[in-house]
């Protein structure tokens, strides 16, 4: 595994926390001037070992490599002061300081002890065109939109001239100009010699223009290769581990006739002029890039942000409800809940005991009741034991892995007995044995007889689990695609808001 | 690494042993060095006064739990005192409609609190702090620099009586904290308080009504200052703008000394009767060794310092 | 890129950050004039000394709380640290140490204390809320036990220069201003407020966030007890609580100037916008013989207004 020539590497490096392995024995080397992929689920440990390769955090065993030299740990100063630079999904911008303050934080020009303005004016403009941002350079940063402010964020790490540049999915939140300028810029480093480690979904992206690859699977390396002679089936393959055919429960039509949830005209944050028609049964999914009101509207419908409908009708409970929810807790009284994306800050508690967070939507809805720990626990076992949780559930459910905290996110909602269920994205940083489970679970649900709604950033989801996919693009529904229809292809084109490649579109 | 098998609430009772532990020693060392301090009569004086710091650490405690802080508290403790006699009126024989309309004020005083915290939003601090600030411009206006006497048949009973030998002042904080343990150990709407206070939107996106929640915990807060400014009045028998400061500072290193973090989401009130009864015992024993009051600053801050690695600490950057 | 844009970056960026200032900046303004028309002697030169001088105190700690406020944390032992500020002036003046010796102790002092608590903050990571919270009992507690009483000695000379006939004050204040704005240039003064917008973020960018925090409130210490000192020349004497009022209106006057409790957001030209505006609402009611204590209320109401008044807007304006 060790490269000779080598500027960055780790060496048989592990990391665990609270109790959880997450990297298992990994190497890594990367070349000056080549690009080098870094593949893996979500979940597998590519962040991780980002923030060990970058001196954000410690290695428990095994050494990190800087120029052939073996050290046990790396500082971020120190790791700056090397030449290595991360631009990582988490921005590390402060959303009051200026454009210009945040590309050189840290790293600005200075005169007679106090930063030299006038060379970091000039020093930004530069890069500032390079990376293709035109907004004047004392905006605050927080007054900008995801995508550009994740091109600050490469504009900073470029700012001080680095050796090796680590960039973790940089283009998720981008539009495609920007990603055309973003891969020009990165080739362009590569030919001035930099070690580049590129981490990214999109696997044309990285066919198109990576040359190395390594692949993480649950912490552990699977493959170290050329990226010569692969096709996006065989990386796949290299990251599943199987044929993605088994990953998915085989897909069945489920859905009834029966509408349980119907409105038109839908408005929650960016997502306008939305229609959807749900059906008992069905399980239907959200698909786009990221940020194009999908989440919006998911939120909206969930109760948890504001939102308006020119008709809205929804037919669980004894009586039909007529306009969008105002709060969270009047939606799961309706029957509707909502499983949040992120489930560290959003979908569960995480310092309390797997048990409490288990009860709480019970608790929540019913809040004038005696605690009856008996009764408590049985419910709490019977749950874990249909999810396969394992292990003491007074644990605090941080101890768990994302894999099972999701399933704890899940879970906990069906003692309400919610007969719409509204999912963000749940198999996000998920190993692939849980995300079976879950596919399962959900499934199961769908046969019992209730709605799903699930947005996904994972396409093969949307295209083996889903009865229909409402494609998103600028806030809008830009394809409504049935089953059969909703090809990869078919969804990222839609995505992209380009023309669907078969007419696919039915009405909602 | 272990993982914990204790609930958080537990773990909170973990730390207030330490402050059970520090009292006991205090009381055995005094009783031994000190002539008369391990008398009965001494001891149970020194829960009576613990039962004020107490009833104010209720509300400090759930506050402090759901993740805030009442700043107010000190403030209600003095306009209960001040305002009793004002709502007096005949044809109350026993006293009981005015302490009932007084009670009323109080919670009221939490409810607005309650209201700017839970539904506009306001931070903990800032709120408390206004509404103290408004109380004690509002109250020097009313009542003057002049002490108000009382003469309220139900304060006097309940400042004067004992019980088998308790004082009716420690029945009333032994029931009062029977309630609040209840709520927060027995009740699910207890559990809801420690999940607002460790994370709020989790807690909203869960279903909880965080804002009604918070709302309850202010008026039990203003309502509980409001009984422990009764409480004062009766054992004092007047009561004066000021009568209530020096609680406000007690009722939050109680909460802390007993092991509850500042941070919430966490700790119990089991500890902070443990706190309230360490803090009345330091100051009888700066008393006896005949030590200022600037001595008796300096080792209570100098206490809650040295808990502070018991109390949690703030894992964020 | 031309010369003129790249001078401009530095005055374009604080531009930018007066820009949450407008509504104060008006109600400033309007509370000024009424002022100004209830008293019109106001603008003769000794008049405008003195309220200067009223008002330097409130603006010192205004700026104290407001530089750890912009560090994500908070000051609860601002008002025991200027009374002991006072003590601790007005006890060593009289002593070998002479009157150059007491003014350095003093501010040594605010210092050492400051650094101790930035210490336990940064290093220790112990909240800030209740460090300083303990910090104010033994503070407090220290203060009583050099001076139980308002006493000690202040030598005229210095009473006079500082709060004599002569600007000092004024310049003192100009002088504030300039350090701040010239350590918010440095690396260390831009890489405090970046800590307190985002921690995390501020180091993997490098920033020293420890030494950031731990300077910080080293620098609010050192002002509070230039506010001691302060108090303490133009009283006369050292007085061990003298400083209990100051807690709330240094928050009350950072908070009026936008800065937040979340760290990185806020102004000191802000804070001082809002002490001054208390100042002068102090003065307007004592002009208008309104009891001293509607103050109280005036400062609380004040308080809740600010703070709400965005949150109401915000909820007002909502996009549905």
């Amino acid at each position: 595994m060790s490269a000779a020539g080598a500027i960055l590497g780790a060496r048989s490096v592990s990391k665990s926390f609270f109790g959880n392995p997450v990297l298992r024995d990994v190497s890594i080397a990367l070349l000056p001037g080549r690009i080098h992929a870094l593949l893996g689920e979500n979940g597998a440990g590519k962040s991780t070992l980002i923030n060990l390769l970058s001196g954000t955090l410690a290695p428990d065993a095994g050494t990190l490599e800087i120029d052939g030299d073996r050290i046990a740990a790396l500082a971020p100063r120190d790791a700056r002061r090397l030449g290595i630079a991360v631009v990582q999904q988490e921005l590390s911008l402060a959303p009051h300081l200026s454009i210009a303050e945040n590309i050189g934080l840290g790293a600005a020009p200075r005169r007679w002890g106090m930063i030299d303005y006038r060379g970091l004016a000039a020093r930004v403009a530069a890069l500032c065109t390079g990376v293709g941002l035109t907004e004047p350079p004392e905006l605050p940063v927080g007054r900008l939109p995801l995508g550009r402010r994740q091109l600050v964020e490469i504009a900073k790490a470029l700012f001080r001239r680095p050796r090796v540049l680590i960039l973790d999915e940089p283009t998720s939140s981008l539009a495609a100009p920007d990603v055309a300028m973003l891969t020009a810029l990165v080739r362009r480093l590569r030919d001035q010699g930099v070690a580049i480690l590129y981490i990214s979904h999109r696997l044309n992206e990285i066919l198109d223009f990576c040359e190395h690859v390594t692949v993480l699977k649950d912490g552990a390396v699977t493959a170290d290769r050329p990226l010569a002679g692969l096709d996006p089936l065989g990386l796949v393959r290299l990251m599943v581990g199987r044929d993605p055919q088994d990953l998915f429960p085989p897909y069945r039509a489920q859905a009834t006739a029966e509408t349980v949830l119907q409105t038109n005209g839908f408005r929650s944050g960016t997502a306008s002029g939305i229609d959807l028609t749900l059906h008992r049964g069905e399980i239907l999914g959200l698909g786009g890039l990221a940020g194009q009101g999908q989440e919006e509207f998911l939120l909206g419908l969930a109760g948890a942000a504001p939102a308006r409908a020119a008709q809205f009708r929804m037919t669980t409970g004894a009586k039909p409800r007529t306009a969008p929810f105002a709060g969270v807790a009047e939606a799961n009284a309706a029957g509707l809940a909502y499983v949040p994306a992120d489930r560290k800050r959003e979908g569960l508690l995480q310092p309390h005991s797997i048990r409490l967070n288990l009860l709480l939507p019970g608790f929540a809805a019913h809040p004038v009741q005696r605690r009856r720990r008996a009764a408590e626990a049985a419910t709490s076992a019977e749950l874990a034991g249909r999810f396969t949780i394992r292990g003491d559930l007074r644990r605090p459910v941080q101890a768990l892995s994302g894999g099972n905290q999701q399933k704890v996110a899940l879970a906990k909602w069906l003692p309400l007995a919610p007969s719409i269920l509204l999912l963000n994205d749940p198999t996000r940083g998920v190993d692939v044995e849980t995300k079976r489970e879950i596919y399962l679970a959900l499934r199961a649900m769908a046969a019992e007889g209730k709605a799903v709604l699930l947005l996904s950033s994972d396409t093969p989801e949307l295209v083996h689990l889903c009865d229909r996919v409402m494609v998103f693009h600028d806030g809008r529904v830009a394809a409504l695609l049935p089953h059969g229809a909703a090809t990869e292809e078919a969804i990222v084109a839609a995505a992209l808001g380009l023309a669907a490649p078969a007419a696919a579109s039915v009405p909602a | 690494m272990r993982a914990f098998a204790l609930p958080m609430a537990l773990r909170g009772f973990g730390r207030s042993l330490v402050a059970y532990g520090v009292v006991a020693l205090l009381w055995i060392v005094a009783s031994a060095l000190i002539e008369g301090f391990g008398v009965f009569a001494h001891l149970r004086y020194i829960v009576e006064l613990a039962a004020i710091i107490g009833l104010v650490g209720v509300g400090q405690t759930l506050a402090v739990i759901g993740g805030g802080i009442d700043l107010s508290v000190s403030a209600v403790i003095t306009v209960a005192a001040i305002v009793l006699p004002m709502l007096s009126f005949a044809g109350d024989a026993t006293g009981l409609g005015a302490i009932a309309l007084t009670l009323l004020v109080a919670a009221a005083i939490g409810a607005v609190n309650g209201l700017g915290i839970g539904y506009l939003g306001l931070p903990p601090l800032i709120m408390t702090l206004a509404m103290a600030t408004i109380l004690q411009g509002l109250l020097v206006l009313i009542a003057g620099g002049s002490a108000v006497s009382v003469d309220n048949p139900a304060l006097n009973w309940l400042g004067n009586t004992h019980v088998l030998g308790i004082s009716a002042t420690i029945l009333l904080w032994a029931i009062v904290a029977a309630a609040t343990l209840f709520w927060l150990h027995g009740t699910r709407a207890g559990a809801l308080i420690y999940a607002i206070g460790t994370n709020p939107l989790t807690s909203l996106l869960s279903g909880v009504r965080v804002a009604r929640v918070t709302l309850g915990l202010y008026v039990a807060s203003g309502l509980c200052s409001g009984v422990a400014g009764l409480l004062l009045l009766a054992m004092n028998g007047q009561g004066y703008v000021g009568i209530g400061d020096p609680y406000l500072l007690s009722s939050i290193a109680a909460v802390v000394l007993g092991g509850t973090s500042i941070l919430g989401g966490a700790g119990s009130y089991v500890g902070t009767i443990a706190g309230a009864v360490l803090l009345v015992t330091m100051t009888a024993l700066i008393t006896v060794v005949n030590a200022s009051e600037g001595w008796r600053q300096v080792i209570l801050g100098c206490l809650i310092l040295g808990l502070l690695p018991l109390s949690g600490r703030d894992q964020s950057r | 890129m031309s010369g003129t844009v790249r001078r401009r970056l530095y005055w374009a960026i604080q531009w930018r950050r007066n820009e949450g200032l407008g509504a104060l900046g008006i109600v400033l303004l309007a509370a000024a004039v009424l002022y100004a028309v209830l008293f019109p002697g106001i603008f003769g030169a000794g008049a405008l000394n003195k309220f200067v001088q009223g008002w330097f105190p409130t603006a010192l700690v205004a700026a104290a709380e407001t530089i750890v406020m912009l560090t994500g944390g908070i000051d609860l032992a601002v008002g025991p640290m200027v009374s002991l500020g006072s003590v601790v002036a007005a006890s060593t003046m009289q002593s070998p140490l002479g009157t150059a010796g007491g003014v350095l102790a003093t501010l040594a002092l605010g210092i050492g204390v400051g650094s101790f608590v930035g210490w336990v903050v940064a290093v220790a990571r112990y909240p800030a809320i209740i460090v300083t919270l303990a910090m104010s009992f033994v503070i407090r507690g220290v203060a009583l036990l050099i001076l139980p009483r308002p006493g000690g000695f202040v030598p005229h000379g210095l009473s006079d220069l500082l709060a004599g006939n002569r600007p000092v004050t004024a310049l003192l204040l100009v002088l504030l201003v300039l350090a701040w704005k010239l350590y918010q240039a440095t690396p260390l003064g831009l890489g405090l407020v970046a800590a307190g917008d985002n921690a995390e973020g501020a180091y993997r960018s490098g920033v020293g966030v420890t030494a950031s925090r731990i300077s910080a409130y080293a620098a609010s210490g050192m002002l509070q007890a230039l506010a001691g000192l302060y108090v303490a020349a133009q009283t006369g004497s050292g007085d061990p609580l003298i400083g209990e009022p100051l807690t709330l209106a240094a928050i009350a006057a950072a908070v009026l100037g936008g800065v937040s409790f979340l760290g990185g957001q806020g102004t000191l030209r802000g804070a001082l916008a809002g002490s001054l505006l208390m100042s002068i609402l102090i003065n307007v009611m004592f002009f208008l013989r309104l009891p001293l204590v509607a103050q109280y209320v005036v400062q609380g109401a004040i308080i809740v207004v600010t703070v709400a008044l965005p949150r109401l807007r915000a909820a007002a304006r909502r996009p549905v």
